[in-house]
């Protein structure tokens, strides 16, 4: 009669081997199983359950012959490093399935923390690699000037016109040279519809000896030679001449200007600090022909030959403006004025040299064809980025320690078998690498979904180079280097324990041995609170430059562009819209105060007195407008008045901003003081003879114009009797989309063919903030992120103690412990945690927020309440990641969990 | 009963024959088997059994299978097509060497 094993009897047998130390993984079940069917034999032949189980022992050889037998089947798995890894990889496996709650955290962690890593080494390889693929990209200057002079200091890509050619022919180490000459966008037509292009530039015909970009059509050595001959980028000559050929077409600029397109080139790489799709060639522009060097309007770049020596040509240029910016100032200003004097006032010309391969990362001068991107902003994206990733790191690190006592067994059992120790570090090497390399594959997926959206955030183009093998080789080495990194700590901390003690039960290491452990919990949320403050006070900065004062009303203002299309009939389009009663005031005017729109800088001085003493000497803007421009844009009249249609003689009337009144510095009243500067002559250049006046009639309230990085400079704004550029309104309604076809209806009836673009003001005035913008969500998405790892790590660290005290929990609340003092109990220990990590922080974070925001003249107050609310932020997410383990824990029914013992 | 002494270099052998006339097989099993063929003359002993099946699998000569029955876990070997060519080799190996060894002691094999 067969006899088939109660449950009991099962039961009994597991325990009394696992009392006889049989415990390996794999080998347990499978000697179970083998006794078992042993003593069902020994009990069909009438035995009873005990003796069978003891006959069968005696066949192994009882305990020692058991302890032996699990000893051999270690040893002979154990043979080939192939096998052992093999079973590395086994076991790993097995205990990552037996804990896939844990597992599940980690990876979880691991892979969010590789994405974000992954995204930002691709944003970091694409902004190192801007402007590498011009072949002689490492030889290939631009000049910058830092010009100081009348109380204004600029740094400027602008240099003077005939700089570049005498660059070229003076200095043999210059091997070519081109200037850019920046005349703003274009109305550009085939027949008959212009559309508006944004990327146009005049430049001389050795552009292409410089920046080498593919020709697709065309002489890359004749193009751009002859005046009204321009070259444009491949998609421009698909764009008007689709399926043609343009090389030789016509395009007719701005209406009047008919251009022979002399070349076609391969668009600009994405990654390059300019993207021109339209060249002009720079013979056609008389500006450009005139040896002015005073005036500084055109950007210069050169290539030097390779074994130039930078300082030598420094050096050299500095002769150059010896040689030739002085004296003509000289001229310009009369024979008062010297080098020794202009040096003596502090004044400054000097022009430098910047690689190309600096521009990018490295400059912010005036006049950068395109924003630039911060190196600063690199470092800080590379490190918060490793800082995710150390946060992962962690949790890894902190589980595996903590779940150490549940492994202390099978660690001291290894060992008594005679495992070494670096048997047991490649054991749990291989988890974590394994982990590792499965986090990797999930990370890959992520960042492929997340890309768009940081593309969006980044403002860039970013693709993940699918079809690299390369990229998979380094991504596969990444996983590994993580594994390691990650299970290093733990491999070291469980191989290190000691056989006897923990086999003698001496394993209450769970918890206590914490001390590393806190420290990198501390660390964690050091990081993550550092990055919440660093939020806030970004957000904080960002609500401050958009609701400051700025001293002119930038809401319910809509511009329309490019108002030069409408030829004369500016003002009658302004007439007529005024008429319908939808808008209460508008004003013909280029100059805005918003950055992107015209700006001219001129030297005045107060009447009387000598123009040719520096100290008189004003530089300011010089903005034309007309009578309701301070109306329109919503400016304060802080003294005098207004310009009115009542005063004839306002033609020639000015009005100053604080800072301008400031800096001329006049006597007596400044009402009715005349300010004065040179006229122009025939030629468009200054003319010494005659001098043009202009009476103060009022000051206005200083207002911001560009960033709110920089002070307010001073402005004087005058009437032109042909006011052009933007036409801007300010409207009542609320209805901004009937405004707008109100505009637009008009403009097809009196511009027919022209594009009508146009801009709200606000909108405009927030685009000066786009990179404060981007950087307050970039912030937002990275302190978010790193707080969910923490969180996710502290949950499962909160989760593993309520669950190695599920004891003394059920005790506790047998003797009459509520669940709230038991949550308290609970969430003591990581709160304590937390509060350091806050007070380590904050001081780092204010470290942090007071460099940000030395570059802001105009910054807001960040005060303790922004750090408390962080802490407590922080401090609130954690613990109700926390409450939700402990309450579990303290809830549980006590008889559940001590019945059995 | 055979001395195990002798058993030692051929446990490789006999397993591998056994499981390739019988499929899968579990531990147990196999002893009982063998048991059974040699009438109760051959006897293994888990501490030598248990040590070689882990190691031919280890070699990847036989691959296992775990069924889970009520509370118990039974592990059921079987060759792998490796195990499978070893098979003949090594039965042949040891009828050439029981044939040396009959030449050897000058004893009649039948």
């Amino acid at each position: 009669m067969f006899m088939q094993l109660t449950n009991d009897h099962i039961a009994y047998i597991i325990k009394d081997l696992n009392y006889r130390g049989i415990v390996a993984d794999g080998i347990q079940e499978e000697l179970i199983d083998h006794i078992c069917s042993g003593v069902e034999t020994e009990m069909s032949k009438g035995k009873k359950f005990i003796d069978a189980y003891h006959h069968i022992l005696k066949s192994f050889g009882n305990t020692s012959g058991l302890q032996e037998t699990q000893q051999e089947i270690i040893k002979s798995e154990n043979q080939k490093t192939k096998i052992m890894f093999r079973n590395y990889l086994t076991i790993a496996l097995r205990n990552l399935r037996k804990h896939s709650f844990y597992t599940a955290i980690n990876v979880a962690g691991l892979s969010i923390g590789i994405a974000v890593c992954f995204i930002i080494m691709l944003f970091v390889i694409n902004e190192v690699s801007y402007d590498k693929h011009f072949n002689k990209a490492d030889q290939i200057y631009r000049i910058q000037s830092e010009i100081k002079f009348g109380g204004n200091h600029y740094f400027m890509t602008y240099t003077p016109s005939p700089l570049a050619s005498t660059l070229v022919t003076d200095f043999p180490e210059v091997e070519a040279s081109t200037r850019f000459r920046e005349r703003g966008s274009y109305l550009v037509k085939r027949f008959d519809d212009n559309i508006k292009e944004d990327h146009v530039i005049w430049t001389d015909s050795s552009f292409f000896k410089i920046f080498d970009l593919p020709m697709i059509a065309g002489n890359a050595v004749t193009a751009l030679k002859e005046p009204n001959s321009i070259a444009i980028s491949e998609r421009t000559a698909k764009k008007y001449f689709p399926n043609e050929n343009a090389l030789g077409q016509t395009l007719i600029l701005d209406n009047k200007m008919n251009m022979k397109i002399t070349a076609v080139y391969q668009d600009v790489p994405v990654n390059s600090h300019f993207h021109f799709d339209i060249l002009i060639a720079l013979a056609g522009l008389d500006e450009a022909q005139k040896p002015v060097w005073y005036s500084n309007n055109f950007q210069t770049y050169m290539l030097l030959r390779q074994d130039a020596s930078i300082p030598d040509l420094e050096t050299k240029i500095k002769g150059l403006v010896d040689k030739h910016v002085i004296p003509q100032i000289t001229e310009l200003l009369g024979s008062d004025f010297t080098a020794e004097k202009f040096a003596e006032a502090e004044n400054k010309i000097e022009y430098k040299l910047q690689p190309l391969l600096d521009i990018h990362l490295k400059s912010s001068l005036q006049g950068e064809f395109e924003p630039n991107f911060d190196i600063a902003y690199v470092y800080l994206f590379v490190a918060i980025a490793l800082f995710i990733l150390t946060i992962a790191c962690i949790n890894f690190m902190n589980l595996s320690t903590a779940r150490s006592a549940n492994r202390a067994k099978e660690v001291g059992i290894r060992k008594v078998m005679g495992s070494f120790r670096s048997h047991l570090m490649r054991q749990f090497l291989s988890e974590s690498i394994l982990l590792s390399i499965f986090s990797f594959a999930l990370a890959f997926g992520i960042a492929y979904l997340l890309l768009p959206m940081f593309n969006q955030l980044s403002d860039r183009q970013l693709s993940i180079p699918t079809g690299m093998p390369i990229l998979y080789g380094i991504l596969f080495l990444a996983a590994l280097l993580v594994g390691l990194l990650a299970g290093i700590y733990p491999a070291f901390f469980l191989s290190a324990f000691n056989p006897a003690n923990v086999l003698k039960g001496n394993v209450s290491l769970g918890m206590k041995s914490g001390l590393i452990r806190s420290s990198l919990v501390v660390f964690q949320f050091t990081v993550s609170i550092f990055l919440v403050i660093g939020t806030l006070a970004v957000n904080r900065q960002l609500n401050y430059i958009q609701n400051k004062k700025l001293g002119f009303n930038k809401d319910q203002v809509i511009v329309v562009e490019d108002a030069y299309a409408l030829g004369d009939k500016r003002v009658i389009f302004k007439d007529e819209i005024m008429r319908t009663g939808k808008m209460s005031s508008a004003t013909i005017s280029g100059y805005l105060p918003v950055s992107g729109t015209w700006r001219n800088d001129n030297p005045w001085w107060v009447e009387g007195r000598d123009q040719a003493a520096q100290d008189n000497l004003v530089s300011l803007q010089n903005w034309q407008a007309d009578y309701d421009y301070i109306k329109t844009l919503g400016m304060h009249i802080k003294e005098g008045r207004d310009f009115s249609l009542a005063f004839p003689s306002d033609s020639s009337a000015v009005i100053l901003n604080e800072a301008a009144v400031k800096s001329f510095n006049f006597e007596g009243e400044v009402i009715g003081s005349k300010i004065a500067t040179f006229g122009n002559n025939a030629q468009g250049g200054p003319d010494k003879e005659h001098l043009q006046t202009l009476t103060v009639v009022g000051v206005v309230e200083n207002f911001h114009f560009e960033s709110l990085k920089q002070n307010v400079t001073p402005v004087m704004i005058f009437l032109s009797e042909r006011p052009s550029g933007n036409i801007s309104f300010r409207f009542e309604s609320n209805d901004a989309q009937a405004i707008i076809i109100l505009l637009e209806t008009k403009w097809k009836e009196m511009a027919p063919g022209q594009p009508f673009t146009y801009s709200f003001l606000d909108e405009s005035f927030g685009r000066m903030y786009f990179s404060e913008t981007r950087l307050s969500k970039v912030f937002t998405v990275f302190a978010s992120l790193a707080i969910l790892i923490a969180c996710l790590g502290l949950f499962a660290l909160t989760s593993f103690t309520a669950e190695q005290r599920t004891k003394e929990i059920g005790i506790r609340k047998v003797l009459g412990a509520s669940v709230s003092s038991i949550m308290l109990l609970l969430s003591k220990e990581f709160g304590k945690l937390i509060l350091i990590a806050f007070a380590l922080a904050a001081p780092l974070a204010w470290y942090g927020i007071d460099w940000w925001l030395k570059d802001y003249t105009y910054k807001t107050e960040i005060g303790v309440g922004l750090y408390l609310m962080a802490g407590v932020v922080a401090f609130l997410i954690a613990w109700l990641t926390m409450s939700f383990q402990s309450f579990k824990a303290a809830s549980n029914d006590p008889v559940k969990s001590l019945r059995s013992e | 009963m055979h001395s195990p002494e002798l058993l030692k270099g051929t446990l490789q052998t006999i397993l591998l024959k056994v499981l390739k006339d019988n499929g899968r097989m579990y531990g147990y099993e196999i002893t009982q088997l063998v048991k059974e063929l040699s009438a109760e003359r051959i006897l293994l002993t888990e501490g030598a059994l248990y040590p070689t099946l882990h190691k031919l699998e280890a070699e990847g000569m036989l691959k296992t299978e775990v069924v889970t029955i009520g509370k118990r876990v039974r592990k059921y070997y079987s060759l792998t097509p490796e195990g499978r060519s070893l098979v003949k080799e090594r039965v042949n190996e040891l009828i050439a060497f029981i044939k040396t060894m009959g030449n050897v002691l000058q004893v009649e094999l039948n």
